[in-house]
């Protein structure tokens, strides 16, 4: 079967993929690969199942999740008017290409999902798997160059109003005062005086 | 260790990888709530570890981007609480405790401030008395056990039931109780602050006697000491038409905000009044002032890792609450505040 064409080398390409060292036309062959063979989409996933855990892991959950993330990043793509495929290629071949690159798009945005979660906090991954909408928007958000995607992309759920989340845009001597006037009340828990009182004090907000 | 390693919680979530899972699994975790006097137990053991157990170690605190560090020893001999905390980041920095009395002292300035702090010791009797109220507001789950600073520790998620507090997820040594590890959880599940002891020895030599004599020692430093004068909101001429729902008032004082000593235009500025509300697990600060046009420039919503702050004009009045909660109660708390004498 078509499986026992998966050889080593297929492999090799598969794995440089993942860690986006493959430039050219290889990534082409290799997202075919992907989309003709069931063994090479387990490995796949399984390579970034693994890569995932060792990162977080909150990040070990049921394979069924990645499976319904893919399928509503396909059924996206599927309803985007973008032309995927050169106008200049003969019909026959260009229905069997259109087919491909749908997957291999799906593909690559699944890539793009993983590269940006890379870099992120642990906080990051929590947002990205709740449900479909929400990792959509992070590959938009963090990587322009998803072109693809960005006209369907609903804007990202704004945080809570305007709220600030950046200290170095409000902390001032002046709001630090107040921060250690109230870090000095750090008893008011029922964890406990050291409990909150070691947090509060490890923290320099005194205006000093 | 991992904290070492700085920053990014991907790398401390990454140092637990394979701890993971399989431990949950391992200790099958009792199912389903703990009822409420459960609740009020779990929390209370915690709270008497952290009062009546010797301990030393580094502790870890960071969040909204920053991490803080410090070394720690506690003590406690009867009745009498001791604890010596350094900073190992930025200015250097030491604190010293015994029971309510707070010594903070920054050599490089020569600079100590000493702090009279009430509040230490009072909270823990709304608890032993049962009305806290606390499993109202919070439900509390145990998660099995993990490993934490070199020992086993009983995991509880403690979650909010509505969206004016946030979670944690707590570690306590089995052996003592003491919180070795603590998380606040977003309203995402999102991780906001994480505080953990990187090391402890629990059951050490109590040495009170170093604590006493650093505090003894003085000599040549500027001594500051913030005064902090009891009072009411009503007498100050403020009511509060609806406190945020699980809140109450634990205190309420009239205070400099600004260091002695440091006057800003003309003359002492005017004091500012501090109550601050308790929910039993987390707190909330409203200072309120004169409105100064010169100084009260901006108003701000901001929430930093667990920490949110709001800042509003009132009128004649200039408004700063800050708390460990969601921006949203702060605002709830800005908006009961109504002033009633002219």
């Amino acid at each position: 079967m078509a499986m026992d064409a998966f050889d080593e080398s297929a492999k090799e390409r598969l794995s440089a993929l993942a860690d986006g060292e493959l430039d050219g036309i290889e990534p082409g062959s290799a997202c075919a690969a992907w989309a003709r063979n069931a063994a090479v989409r387990e490995d796949w996933h399984a390579w970034h199942l693994i890569g995932d855990v060792l990162r977080s892991e909150d990040l070990a959950s049921d394979p069924g999740r990645d499976r319904q993330l893919c399928a509503a990043i396909r059924a996206r793509l599927q309803q985007e008017p973008v032309v995927l495929a050169p106008g200049a290629l003969a019909a026959p071949r260009r229905a069997r290409w259109t087919v491909g690159a749908a997957v291999a798009a799906g593909c690559v945005l699944v890539v793009g999902t993983f590269a940006v979660l890379r870099p992120s906090d642990g906080t990051a991954p929590a947002v990205a798997v709740q449900g479909e909408r929400a990792p959509v928007a992070t590959v938009a958000a963090v990587e322009p160059s998803m072109a693809i995607s960005a006209s369907t992309v609903p804007p990202s759920p704004a945080a809570n109003e305007a709220v600030v989340a950046d200290v170095r845009l409000i902390r001032d001597a002046q709001l630090d005062r107040y921060l250690a006037a109230h870090k000095q009340f750090a008893g008011s828990s029922a964890l406990g005086v050291p409990s909150a009182f070691l947090r509060s004090a490890t923290v320099d907000t005194a205006p000093r | 260790m991992f904290l070492r390693a700085v920053a990014p919680l991907t790398l401390a979530w990454a140092a637990f990888a394979h701890a993971g899972p399989a431990c949950g699994q391992a200790s099958a975790p009792s199912a389903g709530t703990a009822p409420q006097s459960e609740v009020r137990a779990w929390l209370l053991r915690i709270h008497a570890a952290a009062s009546r157990r010797n301990f030393q170690g580094t502790f870890v605190v960071s969040g909204g981007g920053g991490v803080a560090s410090a070394r720690i020893s506690h003590f406690c001999e009867g009745p009498n609480q001791y604890e010596r905390i350094e900073s190992l980041d930025g200015k250097q920095r030491r604190v010293y405790r015994h029971n309510d009395v707070v010594h903070t002292v920054w050599p490089a300035s020569q600079v100590a401030m000493i702090e009279q702090r009430g509040m230490l010791s009072s909270f823990p009797a709304l608890l032993q008395a049962g009305d806290d109220g606390i499993g109202d507001w919070y439900d509390v789950r145990a998660e099995g056990s993990e490993r934490v600073a070199g020992h086993d520790a009983d995991v509880l998620a403690v979650r909010a039931r509505d969206a004016l507090r946030y979670g944690y997820r707590l570690w306590a040594d089995r052996a003592s109780g003491l919180l070795l590890r603590a998380e606040v959880i977003g309203e995402k599940g999102d991780v906001l602050e994480t505080s953990a002891f990187s090391d402890v020895v629990i059951g050490v030599r109590p040495q009170p006697e170093t604590v006493l004599q650093a505090m003894r020692r003085l000599d040549g430093y500027r001594v500051v000491r913030p005064i902090l004068t009891p009072t009411r909101l009503e007498s100050e001429g403020w009511v509060v038409r609806q406190i945020a729902p699980g809140f109450r008032q634990v205190s309420c004082v009239s205070r400099q905000i600004d260091p002695p000593g440091e006057t800003s235009g003309a003359g002492a500025s005017p004091p500012v009044i501090q109550s601050i509300y308790s929910d039993g697990l987390t707190y909330v600060s409203v200072f309120i002032e004169p409105f100064r046009p010169e100084r009260h420039t901006k108003p701000v919503l901001a929430a930093v890792g667990a920490t949110s702050t709001l800042t509003q004009r009132q009128g004649d009045w200039w408004i700063t609450v800050i708390g460990d909660t969601p921006p949203a109660t702060l605002k709830m708390f800005a908006a009961a505040l109504e002033r009633r004498k002219p």
